[in-house]
């Protein structure tokens, strides 16, 4: 007669665990005093998305300056770190965490493609935020053509698809009009150029190199380049290079599945240059 | 009047005739189906104990005969649970 059910015990499907999951982590920062924004998946304004995506984790924006703080929260609340900053992704933009009941959760401290200093960018998007109601939980959001701006960031990452395109095409005039204010705001012109398929207008820019070659794809060494080639500055682009060479542990782990040996550890380190080294020589004949 | 209303720090998702609902930031998610999800509802919608077991009722196919003591059996959990506050004699 009382059907209740503790979970494990019964299946929790993936989209209610995350939609939990954000309340849960929005319940966190409120504790440790940390500004959030909810991005991409289920948070997503149905203006842009009709059909809800929720994705496979839960994305939040930190305001940079409460990132140590809410990390320190999330952790003594129960989330395990997976993937560092530092070796989560080439843009050092994201800290991926797991927990038991909540799932996967992708802190960003930057969003990638937004090339105004973080902290202003944040306070940009904090400004304009909207109301995001979350299993029963007051969050925020960014307002909608801010995401706007981040799906198409986002979808530029990852070469950009036909949801990117639909995007941008069906926004209405006023909505496109926001969103190119926002982008100039945030000085995001390049990856914003990428996504709406027109990067070649960027070419004298900094940063089009490395837009290039994720959108078109390339050798590491070509995106390495690119990289150093996007840093703000000589100190960025020399944590950059020394940053290449290393052997992302992190990864390694996930790859074989257990902690890596020490000499699994030193031999990825010394596959590495050599890798490099046969992308390079590729790319020169590429380029004959 | 007795009124009963989610307790502070409670998440909770509807899907699929289920209620998810959860004691936030740590769990566990504890899974209503059946009479508990309705009620669940029903409370979300407006939290007077008086009425529930009508309430419920209406919205169930086959009432038995002992459904309001079913209904305090599931109140008295969710509040043992921590999920839910009465508020009230």
């Amino acid at each position: 007669m009382l059907n209740t059910v503790q979970a494990p015990q019964v299946e929790i499907p993936l989209g209610v665990r995350l939609r939990l999951g954000r309340a849960a982590v929005q319940a966190v920062a409120d504790e440790a005093g940390a500004d959030i924004l909810h991005i991409k998946g289920d948070a997503v304004a149905p203006e842009l998305r009709p059909v809800v995506r929720p994705g496979t984790d839960v994305d939040i924006l930190a305001r940079p300056s409460h990132v140590a703080r809410l990390d320190a929260a999330l952790r003594a609340r129960g989330w395990t770190v997976y993937s560092t900053f530092t070796y989560g992704s080439p843009f050092g933009h994201a800290q991926t965490y797991t927990h038991e009941q909540w799932g996967y959760l992708d802190l960003h401290r930057f969003f990638p493609g937004i090339e105004a200093d973080p902290a202003v960018a944040f306070e940009t998007l904090w400004s304009g935020r909207i109301r995001h109601h979350i299993a029963g939980i007051d969050g925020a959001a960014p307002a909608v053509a801010a995401q706007a701006v981040i799906l198409l960031l986002n979808d530029a990452r990852s070469r950009r698809s036909a949801d990117a395109d639909a995007l941008w095409q069906e926004v209405g005039d006023v909505r496109r009009s926001e969103i190119g204010s926002l982008v100039a705001l945030l000085h995001a012109e390049v990856a914003f150029a990428a996504a709406t398929g027109d990067l070649e207008s960027q070419r004298s820019a900094s940063s089009y190199a490395l837009w290039k070659v994720i959108t078109t794809g390339g050798s590491r060494a070509a995106e390495w380049r690119a990289r150093v080639r996007a840093a703000p500055n000589l100190w960025q682009a020399a944590r950059i290079v020394a940053r290449a060479p290393a052997v992302n542990v992190e990864h390694l782990a996930h790859r074989l599945g257990r902690r890596p040996t020490r000499r699994e550890i030193v031999m990825a380190f010394f596959a590495r240059p050599v890798t490099a080294v046969v992308q390079f020589v590729a790319g020169l004949r590429e380029r004959r | 009047m007795t009124r009963l209303r989610r307790a502070a720090g409670v998440a909770w998702v509807t899907a699929d005739s289920a209620a998810y609902v959860a004691r936030i930031p740590s769990g566990p998610i504890v899974v209503l189906t059946g009479p508990a999800a309705v009620i669940w509802d029903e409370l979300t919608i407006d939290g007077d104990a008086a009425t529930l077991t009508e309430r419920v009722s209406e919205r169930m196919s086959d009432v038995p005969p002992d459904a309001d003591a079913t209904v305090k059996h599931v109140v008295e959990r969710l509040q043992a649970e921590g999920l839910l506050d009465r508020l009230g004699p």
